[in-house]
């Protein structure tokens, strides 16, 4: 009986090892792709239960929160924007049934305590795996942020405030907006079902104009075909050119024409100044093959998109293809005087004036600026790094004064930008949209002081159905003055 | 204690069981860390009523059995302990309801050992116990105080309780089997009937084993409890095969096993459910399949080192606390807990078989045998269930899954097991007892040298 009773325990622990091995298996063999299959909650329900660090206004106001749920459910918190549509293009949203964006999903890891600041926990967390949140402070203020908002009023339109020696972002807002709040709710079902509404809306409020949307940028892109053009040592700022009411093109039967029909000219500082179109196509045009890596310096060449720290980030801009040149000569010549097909978001423009402000190097952007520990103690600053060379200094001081030209000149298009008591650099934007009928997107780029440059802002109000005719000098210039005023005078 | 094979075991036993109890705390306590940064208020308490509870255990067998194997009560200690923790992690009341349960099987460890002074006494009564076991059987299917839990109709109300009287069935029909076999092995052994190449008995000594055997299975297929059925073949057939050593019953109780499984899966819609959920459970993730692959997430995202107590989410995996508690484990424990169960089963197991090998009469060892191996297959048949190995079909995951008809049939189990190992040590330390018990029993002398060869 021995024999047989030994048999059976040797089968019993032949069963028992093929567990172990199937264990194996599923445990170290599998296991990172059933953890990681989309179909097991365990990692979105980690996120969201664990506690969550809050996103907070430069000026201190709370963005995004966490606020224990009472109960034995799924959940055990509750993400809350007090803030709601203000800042919801910037936070984004954190949502178990759709996902997260903005800085919820860019600084998933700092929120949630994974990427830790400073690694010395005390020894329980140790033992538990407890993580401690972390609090993400923007760059943004409020202030500022509500300025934008009620600047914009209900008109379709986006606003970028940067600071222009860190890059750092104060206020970006663009209209419309929506609510995050919804996204955070628990009801599976309900969220979907907000979301898909959001999605299907034709006014596309979840898209974040300011960085994820391209315009055509207009006149204010004459920057770049100026900076471009000096560089290259096409022209000058005294350089003379022809009165001109059109311009031919090479390629095309149609001429490009000045807007409004008028006749331009003279110094470079003078077409500048009235924005004339068809010098700066002419610049395009002479510009050739050698504009695009020069608009690659300034961060808005095809394919160039600012690295900013949002989840998605900004998108990239649109232009004519490298060496495209001898192929289609008409898209330079519209490139200078920033038409098709060249097409940039408000940050790129807005990035721009800040390159030129300081001394031709464009800042790196980001929304973040402090990573502080839950207590609010700082754990570490974002620090101000430089993106791109966009000229040289003397170049940056050269289009400064042109710059300096369109708001103090009388007959500048950016008169109504001016500040008391400030120099302001700025330039218009008119920009047709190529919508037959629509009137153009008004956009006015500026910086200030123009002497000891601090702030760069971009303004576009977007031309749609409905919207009167207008230009960016009339309409969005005010704007962008009453940007630079707030950021100036607190 | 004059025996000095008592004394050291004993003492074994006593260090073995501080280490469980201190394995328990521990668990105890990160759990409790998990939630908040300070050891648990009732932490002193908690220990106590492990430590009184192993020490009640412990001081029975001293008393009652000292010269039994040192490790079976250790083991089933520890093993019991990750259970507590386990089950208290997922649902806390659940937790309390077991704590009484984990106390009344410590009670009926002790009445066990009490009761069953000598297991040739079992013996005695085997038709009783067949009659008393198919009783319980049968019990749940009476309309008023059976009840019908998930689809299977398992469970007798008592009170706020469910008790699942199948359990301790098991035991009773191990005991009728062993005793039945015992006795009319030799005519089992020795095959008048020749169907083809197979020498079968005599259909009069089979007959009854047959009937038994049958009437079990049915009743546990009518109350659609697949788990138990399978075990119960195993466990059978592993003891007709220990009883005569002949391998053609193997092969014919495989046969009927084969036979019996497609005729199960050609009857019953949630055996073809069990069946594809095992062999493609992504095509059913959302229906019948859920829990399969909700198991599979768990054992995945646990990994090596799992989640930590506590820091998972095995509340996800339906029926965590009791068929997928092994899962539960898998995830907040990885593959270190996982193999850590499976290594104590494998103790557990061996232990058990020592002690059929070295017990001197052939009931002890049949007996022994067969209750090791429903610890053994019950633990195949859940794990493999609950890892793909084999269809899921429910059954508790001895010592560890909440539930506490389980938890009862299986301290039964261990205090049997001790009582074959202390009267085994105590025949060879008492050769005057040795010689009175062989003269008893002179029928099973052949037998015993047949073995020997």
């Amino acid at each position: 009986m021995n024999r047989s009773i030994r048999k059976v325990g040797i089968a019993v622990t032949v069963l028992l090892l093929a567990l172990v091995a199937q264990l194996t298996y599923f445990q170290v063999v599998d296991a990172n792709r059933l953890a990681d299959d989309p179909r097991n909650v365990r990692s979105q329900l980690e996120d969201y239960n664990r506690p969550r660090g809050q996103i907070l206004t430069a000026d201190g106001e709370v963005v995004a929160r966490s606020v224990p749920v009472e109960g034995d459910g799924d959940f055990k918190f509750q993400r809350e924007y007090p803030l709601g549509p203000l800042f919801a293009q910037i936070s984004g949203y954190q949502s178990f049934v759709v996902g997260n964006a903005g800085v919820e999903a860019s600084y998933n890891g700092v929120l949630t305590g994974r990427e830790k600041e400073i690694d010395f926990g005390n020894i329980t967390d140790v033992f538990t795996g407890k993580q401690d949140t972390q609090n993400v402070v923007l760059s943004l203020e409020r202030r500022l942020q509500q300025l934008a908002a009620d600047q914009l009023g209900d008109r379709k339109g986006s606003i970028a405030l940067v600071e222009v020696k860190t890059g750092a972002v104060l206020a970006m807002y663009s209209n419309p907006t929506y609510d995050p709040n919804p996204l955070a709710g628990h009801d599976t079902e309900q969220v979907n079902t907000d979301f898909f509404l959001l999605n299907i809306d034709p006014a596309k409020p979840m898209l974040p104009r300011a960085y994820r949307e391209l315009f055509p940028p207009g006149s204010t892109y004459k920057t770049v075909t100026a900076i471009a053009g000096i560089d290259a040592g096409v022209t000058s700022p005294t350089t003379e050119y022809p009165f001109r009411a059109f311009l031919e093109l090479p390629q095309s039967s149609t001429p490009l024409e000045n807007f409004g029909g008028g006749t331009c000219g003279g110094t470079l500082i003078q077409a500048f100044t009235v924005s004339c179109n068809v010098v700066f196509a002419e610049i395009g045009l002479q510009l050739g093959n050698d504009f695009v890596p020069r608009m690659a310096n300034c961060g808005v060449q095809a394919g160039t998109n600012p690295p900013l720290d949002l989840d998605p980030s900004a998108v990239a801009s649109v232009g004519p293809p490298a060496g495209s040149f001898d192929n289609d000569k008409p898209s330079f010549a519209r490139a200078g005087i920033g038409q098709d097909p060249v097409a940039v978001t408000p940050l790129q423009m807005a990035l721009v004036a800040a390159g030129i402000g300081n001394g031709g190097v464009i800042p790196l952007p980001h929304v973040a600026r402090d990573i502080t520990d839950a207590d609010g103690g700082l754990l570490r600053t974002i620090a101000p790094e430089p993106w791109l060379t966009c000229t040289s200094p003397a170049t940056a001081l050269e289009v400064t004064n042109m710059m300096v030209q369109v708001v103090n000149s009388s007959n500048g298009t950016g008169t109504r930008a001016r500040i008391p008591g400030v120099t302001v650099a700025g330039k218009s934007g008119t920009a047709q949209t190529g919508v037959e009928g629509a009137p153009p997107h008004a956009w006015f780029m500026a910086f200030a002081p123009a002497e000891a440059p601090e702030f760069a802002v971009a303004v576009i109000l977007e031309g749609e159905g409905g919207t009167s005719e207008q230009t960016g000098g009339q309409v969005a210039a005010p704007l962008a003055r009453a940007m630079l005023e707030g950021a100036l005078f607190p | 204690m004059r025996s000095p094979v008592a004394r050291r075991r004993r003492g074994q036993e006593l260090g073995l069981g501080l280490m469980a109890v201190v394995v328990t705390a521990g668990g105890y306590v990160l759990l409790q860390l998990a939630e908040k940064p300070d050891l648990p208020p009732d932490l002193w308490v908690f220990m106590l009523a492990v430590l009184g509870l192993y020490l009640v255990a412990h001081l029975a067998v001293r008393r009652l059995a000292p010269r039994a194997d040192a490790t079976l009560l250790p083991i089933a200690a520890v093993l019991n302990g990750i259970g507590f923790v386990v089950v208290s992690r997922l649902d806390r009341d659940l937790a309390r309801v077991q704590a009484v349960w984990i106390a009344v099987g410590v009670g009926a460890f002790v009445l066990t050992l009490m009761l069953v002074r000598r297991i040739r006494t079992l013996e005695r009564y085997k038709y009783t116990f067949l009659l008393v076991g198919l009783g319980a059987l049968l019990l749940p299917m009476l309309p008023g105080i059976g009840r019908e839990i998930n689809g299977a109709r398992l469970w007798l109300r008592l009170g706020p309780l469910n008790f699942q009287p199948g359990e301790i069935a098991k035991v009773l029909l191990v005991v009728f089997f062993a005793a039945y076999l015992v006795d009319k092995r030799e005519l089992l052994s020795s095959g008048t009937r020749h169907v083809g190449r197979l020498t079968l008995p005599d259909p009069k000594h089979l007959g009854p084993l047959l009937l038994a055997w049958a009437v079990s299975i049915l009743v546990m297929v009518q109350q659609k409890d697949l788990g138990s059925s399978l075990l119960f073949f195993a466990v059978f057939a592993a003891m007709l095969y220990i009883a005569t050593s002949r391998a053609s019953y193997l092969i014919v109780a495989f046969g009927l096993f084969v036979g019996g499984a497609l005729i199960a899966y050609q009857l019953f819609g949630h055996v073809q459910d069990r069946v594809q959920a095992w062999v493609d459970p992504w095509s059913v993730s959302q229906t019948t399949g859920f829990q399969t692959v909700q198991s599979m997430f768990a054992l995945g995202t646990g990994g090596f080192d799992g989640t930590g107590l506590g820091l998972g989410s095995p509340q996800k995996i339906p029926n965590a606390s009791t068929d997928f508690v092994f899962s539960a484990i898998g995830e907040e424990l990885g593959l270190i807990g996982t193999v850590a169960v499976c290594c104590l089963f494998l103790l557990f197991v061996g232990s058990g078989f020592r002690i059929a090998v070295q017990a001197d009469r052939p009931f002890s060892k049949l007996f022994g045998a067969g209750l090791t191996t429903i610890v053994g297959v019950q633990t195949f048949v859940i794990v493999g269930g609950v890892t793909r190995v084999i269809p899921l079909t429910g059954v508790t995951l001895p010592f560890i899954s909440y539930g506490g008809s389980s938890l009862i049939a299986n301290f039964v189990i261990v205090a049997l097991l001790l009582r074959i190992s202390d009267e085994t040590v105590r025949q060879a330390e008492e050769p005057r007892a040795r010689t009175t018990a062989v003269i008893g029993e002179a029928a099973s002398v052949p037998s015993r040298r047949q073995v020997a060869r």
